[in-house]
C-alpha cells in the first residue's frame, strides 16, 4: 500500500508539472491580454505601459521560472482583469461547481445504473429498446440546447423552476439535470454491459437454478460484482461533468469554474486559466487514485501493490 | 402516487418562491458578464461601468438627447485654448458621509493619468497634463494642446474619495468602493452578482428602486428566458432574432436606441489589389447595405454614408451611402482583371455578428471576388488590426465605439496614417484629422469633418456600414430611455404599476 501511494504520488508530481507547464506556454503562445485591456486608441506607449504593469514584458523564461517559484509557495498571483488575487476568484466559485457536479453525479447515477439493469434484465424485449433509444437520445443532445430546451419548458412555459443563476435547491436541478444526462447515458450503458457480463456467470446460473428470485440477485450478487467497471467510469465522469460544465454554466449562468475557465481564456486571464488547470490536474489524479483504492474494497482481490493475489 | 404528490406539492412551492422573486421596490438587471471591476480608474467595458456608474458620479454626464451636462461639475468656462475652468457643487457627499472637495476632482484625474497607477483608460485622458484646484470649488484643466473633445472625455471621468483611496489602497477600493453617486455598493457576491442599495442621501435625482442587482448571465437565449420569465426586469445585447422572441411572447418589451457605435467595412489599402481604387469601389458597390440591415437586423440600426453616427460631433446630414450596385462592381472587377481574384482574408471575432460577415461574404463573392473569412479569438483580431500594413488583414468588418460621441474618437485612429488601426495614406486626409481635432470653434470643425467625410467617400478609404442599434430587453413596467451612449443610471428608471 505505501509502495502503491509513493509512487502514485511521484506520478501526480511529473503530471502536474507538465500539465501546469504547457498550459503556460500554450497561452503565452497565442499574445497576451494587453489589447484586450486598453482602449483601442491606445498608443504604443499606452500598450507598452500595460504590458511592463502586468509584468508580460518579461522574458518569458523569466516570467517561467517566477511563476513555478509562485506555485511552490502556492501563491496563485492576481488576476489581471478582476485585479484580485486568483485564489479568492477560484475559492468563491468552487463550491458552485462542486454542488453542480454532486447534483449532476447523482442524476447520472440515480438514473443511470437503474436503466442500465433494466436494460441487462429486458434485454432483447420490445421495453429495452424504447428504453435504449431514450438513453441514446439523452447522450445525443448537445447541452447547450438540452439546456435552453429545459428552460423554455420548466421556467418559461410552466414557471415551475428558476430559469438561472444560482440560489436556493430549485436553481439546482435544471443544470444537474442537463449535465447529468450525458454521463447517465455512460453509466447506463456500462451497468448494462456489466450485467450482462455477469449473467453468463457460473454463480449466477446456480443462483437461479437454486429459485433466487431476480430482485434479489440484481441487488445481493449482480450489482456488487457489476460495480468495479462502473466505479472507474465514475472517476472518468467526473473529470467530464467539470469538463461539461463550461458549457451548462455558461447556458444556466451558474457561477462556477466552468464559467470561470471560459471568460477567463477570452479574456486571457492566463493566471487564472493556470489555477484552473492546476486545479483540475489535483482532482483527476484524485479521483483516479480513489477509484484505485475502491477497487480494493469492493473486490479484495485486486491488490494495489501489484504480484500474485 | 405519494411521491408524486410530493413532487408535486415541491413543484408549487418553487413557483412560488421563483414568482415573488422580483419585489417591486427591487430591479434585476442581467448583465453579460460580472462586472471585472468596480474601481472606476480601473476596467472601463460595458459590464463594469454598468455597474459603477451608479455608485460614482463624473465630472459631466449627457442627458437623455445626447448634450454635455452638469453633474459634479455646475459650469465650465474656457480659459484658453488648452485650459478650462470647472465650478463643482457643494453639496456632493461620499457615501461615508464626507463632503465631496475640489481636492478630491484634483486627485482622481491625477490617478487616472498617472502612467504608475496603469489604468487602461489612460489613453483616453492622457491629453490633460495638469490638474489644479484654483479655488475652494473650481478646478483648471490643462491640456497639451487644443483638445475640443475634452469635455466628451470627461463624460466617463469618476471622482473617487482621495481619503478612501489614501487609507485603504488601490485592492481594497476596488472590492469596496466609495463613491458620491445615487447609488452605494451593498454586496459584492463574487461571481454571482453586484447588489447596489439606493443612496437617499443623494444630491440629485434619487433612483426609483430601493435595490438593484446585477447578474452576469453570459448566454444571450438564458437572458431573453428570465425575462420572460419575470426573474429579471432589463437584460442587456440582444440581437434581432432575439429582439423578435420577445416582441412575439408578449410578456416583455424591447428597447432599443441607434448607438454611436458604427460598423464599417475596412481594406488594406497598402496591399493589391486593394491599392487600386477601383477594387474598393467594387466592393461597396457590391455590398447591399439597407439589406443587411433590412433583412439580417431588422432595421434596428441606420445605414450611414459617413464614418459617424447622427449622435457624434461631427455628423453632416446628406453624405450619402456609396449604393448598392452589384452590376457596377462587376463591371469594376473586370476592368482590375486577374488581380481582382486575389484571395483575400476577411479578419472577423466572435464578439461581431456572424450573419452579417457571411452575408457580406457572399455579396462579394458574387460578383466575382474571392472571399475567405478567417475567425479568430478576440486578441488575435485585435493583434492583426494594430498589425503593420504589410502583415494586417486585406479586409475586416468591425463596429468602432469611443464611448465620447465625437468623430476624433472613430475617425482619427481609423483614417489617419499615423494610427495602429489605419489602413488610409492620404496626406489632405490627415491635415484635416489634424486640424479638426484642434479646432475649437465648433462650426469649422464641424465643415473639417465634412471634407473629410466627401474624401473618404470619393477614395472610398473605408466603407461606412451602419450606425448600430443596442437592443434590450425589458419588463412591461420598466420605464427606461436607453441612450446612443449606451449608458444605464438607475436614477433615471422608474417603474408602473
Amino acid at each position: 500500500m505505501g509502495r502503491f501511494f509513493l509512487r502514485r504520488l511521484g506520478q501526480a508530481a511529473v503530471a502536474i508539472f507538465g500539465v501546469t507547464t504547457l498550459v503556460f506556454f500554450i497561452q503565452r503562445l497565442t499574445g497576451d491580454p494587453t489589447l484586450l485591456l486598453v482602449p483601442e486608441t491606445a498608443t504604443k506607449a499606452d500598450i507598452e505601459a500595460m504590458r511592463h504593469t502586468l509584468g508580460l514584458d518579461r522574458p518569458l523564461l523569466v516570467q517561467y521560472v517566477g511563476f513555478l517559484w509562485d506555485m511552490l509557495r502556492f501563491d496563485l498571483g492576481r488576476s489581471f482583469i478582476q485585479n484580485v488575487s486568483v485564489a479568492t476568484i477560484i475559492g468563491a466559485r468552487l463550491p458552485y461547481t462542486l454542488a453542480l457536479a454532486a447534483g449532476a453525479l447523482f442524476v447520472a447515477f440515480a438514473i443511470g445504473v437503474p436503466v442500465g439493469v433494466v436494460l441487462a434484465i429486458r434485454r432483447g424485449k420490445l421495453s429495452s429498446g424504447g428504453l435504449m433509444g431514450m438513453v441514446l437520445a439523452a447522450q445525443s443532445m448537445p447541452t447547450f440546447w438540452s439546456g435552453i430546451l429545459l428552460i423554455m419548458i420548466f421556467a418559461v412555459w410552466l414557471g415551475w423552476l428558476p430559469p438561472s443563476g444560482p440560489g436556493g435547491f430549485g436553481h439546482l436541478i435544471m443544470p444537474s439535470v442537463a449535465l447529468g444526462l450525458l454521463s447517465m447515458a455512460t453509466f447506463a450503458r456500462i451497468t448494462r454491459t456489466s450485467i450482462l457480463d455477469e449473467l453468463s456467470k457460473d454463480y449466477v446460473r446456480s443462483a437461479r437454478a437454486r429459485g433466487v428470485p431476480t430482485r434479489r440477485l440484481v441487488f445481493r450478487h449482480l450489482l456488487r460484482n457489476a460495480s468495479i467497471p462502473v466505479v472507474s467510469i465514475a472517476a472518468i465522469e467526473i473529470s467530464h461533468l467539470l469538463a461539461g460544465a463550461v458549457v451548462v454554466e455558461t447556458v444556466f449562468a451558474w457561477p462556477g469554474l466552468g464559467l470561470l475557465t471560459i471568460q477567463s481564456i477570452v479574456s486571457r486571464d492566463f493566471l487564472v486559466v493556470q489555477a484552473i488547470v492546476l486545479l483540475g490536474a489535483f482532482v483527476t489524479i484524485g479521483l483516479n487514485f480513489l477509484a484505485d483504492i475502491l477497487y480494493s474494497i469492493i473486490d479484495p482481490r485486486i491488490r494495489l501493490d501489484g504480484g500474485p493475489s | 402516487m405519494r411521491t408524486l404528490r410530493i413532487l408535486g406539492a415541491a413543484a408549487v412551492m418553487l413557483a412560488v418562491a421563483v414568482g415573488t422573486a422580483t419585489a417591486k421596490d427591487q430591479v434585476i438587471i442581467d448583465l453579460v458578464n460580472e462586472p471585472a471591476t468596480l474601481d472606476p480608474h480601473l476596467q472601463w467595458n460595458p459590464d463594469s461601468y454598468w455597474v459603477y456608474r451608479n455608485i460614482f458620479d463624473n465630472i459631466v454626464t449627457r442627458d437623455n438627447a445626447g448634450a454635455v451636462v452638469p453633474q459634479l461639475a455646475t459650469s465650465w468656462k474656457r480659459i484658453s485654448d488648452t485650459e478650462i475652468e470647472f465650478t463643482f457643487r457643494t453639496d456632493a457627499k461620499f457615501h461615508d458621509g464626507a463632503p465631496l472637495t475640489v481636492e478630491d476632482v484634483v486627485f482622481s484625474v491625477k490617478r487616472i493619468t498617472d502612467p504608475a497607477f496603469g489604468s487602461p483608460q489612460l489613453g483616453q485622458f492622457n491629453k490633460i497634463v495638469k490638474a489644479e484646484a484654483t479655488g475652494p470649488n473650481t478646478v483648471k484643466l490643462t491640456t497639451d494642446g487644443p483638445y475640443p473633445a475634452l469635455l466628451a472625455q470627461l463624460v466617463k471621468l469618476s471622482v473617487v474619495p482621495k481619503h478612501v483611496v489614501e487609507k485603504v489602497g488601490k485592492d481594497e477600493f476596488n472590492l469596496k468602493p466609495v463613491g458620491s453617486g445615487p447609488y452605494k455598493l451593498e454586496t459584492w457576491q463574487r461571481g454571482v452578482q453586484v447588489t447596489l442599495t439606493r443612496n437617499d442621501a443623494y444630491w440629485g435625482d434619487k433612483g426609483g428602486f430601493k435595490t438593484a442587482v446585477f447578474r452576469g448571465v453570459p448566454d444571450a437565449a438564458t437572458r431573453v428566458a428570465n425575462l420572460l420569465a419575470g426573474t429579471s426586469d432589463l437584460v442587456v445585447t440582444l440581437n434581432s432574432d432575439l429582439a423578435a422572441q420577445v416582441e412575439k411572447s408578449g410578456r416583455a418589451k424591447v428597447l432599443t436606441v441607434q448607438t454611436e457605435r458604427v460598423a464599417y467595412f475596412a481594406m488594406n489599402s497598402f496591399k493589391a489589389p486593394l491599392d487600386d481604387a477601383r477594387m474598393r469601389r467594387a466592393i461597396a458597390h457590391a455590398i447591399d447595405k439597407e439589406g443587411i440591415v433590412e433583412g439580417i437586423l431588422m432595421k434596428y440600426p441606420k445605414v450611414v454614408g459617413e464614418l459617424v453616427s447622427p449622435s457624434h460631433f461631427g455628423w453632416v446630414d446628406g453624405v450619402e451611402s456609396i449604393p448598392y450596385d452589384p452590376k457596377k462592381a462587376k463591371e469594376l472587377v473586370a476592368q482590375v482583371g486577374a488581380a481582382a481574384k486575389t484571395q483575400m482574408d476577411l479578419a472577423t471575432a466572435p464578439v461581431y455578428d456572424q450573419r452579417v460577415v457571411q452575408a457580406i461574404q457572399q455579396m462579394l463573392t458574387d460578383v466575382g471576388l474571392n472571399v475567405q473569412i478567417k475567425m479568430t479569438d478576440m486578441a488575435t483580431w485585435l493583434q492583426g488590426q494594430q498589425s503593420a500594413q504589410d502583415v494586417a488583414p486585406m479586409l475586416t468588418f468591425s463596429r468602432w465605439s469611443c464611448a465620447c460621441q465625437d468623430a476624433d474618437g472613430i475617425m482619427f485612429p481609423l483614417l489617419h496614417s499615423s494610427s495602429a488601426w489605419s489602413r488610409v495614406k492620404n496626406d489632405r486626409i490627415d491635415q484635416l484629422l489634424v486640424a479638426a481635432r484642434s479646432e475649437t470653434d465648433e462650426a469649422k470643425r464641424k465643415a473639417l469633418y465634412g471634407e473629410i467625410h466627401a474624401l473618404v467617400r470619393e477614395q472610398v478609404s473605408v466603407i461606412p456600414l451602419y450606425a448600430d442599434a443596442i437592443i434590450y430587453g425589458g419588463a412591461k413596467q420598466l420605464k427606461w430611455t436607453p441612450t446612443p451612449n449606451e449608458s444605464m443610471f438607475l436614477n433615471r428608471m422608474g417603474w408602473t404599476e
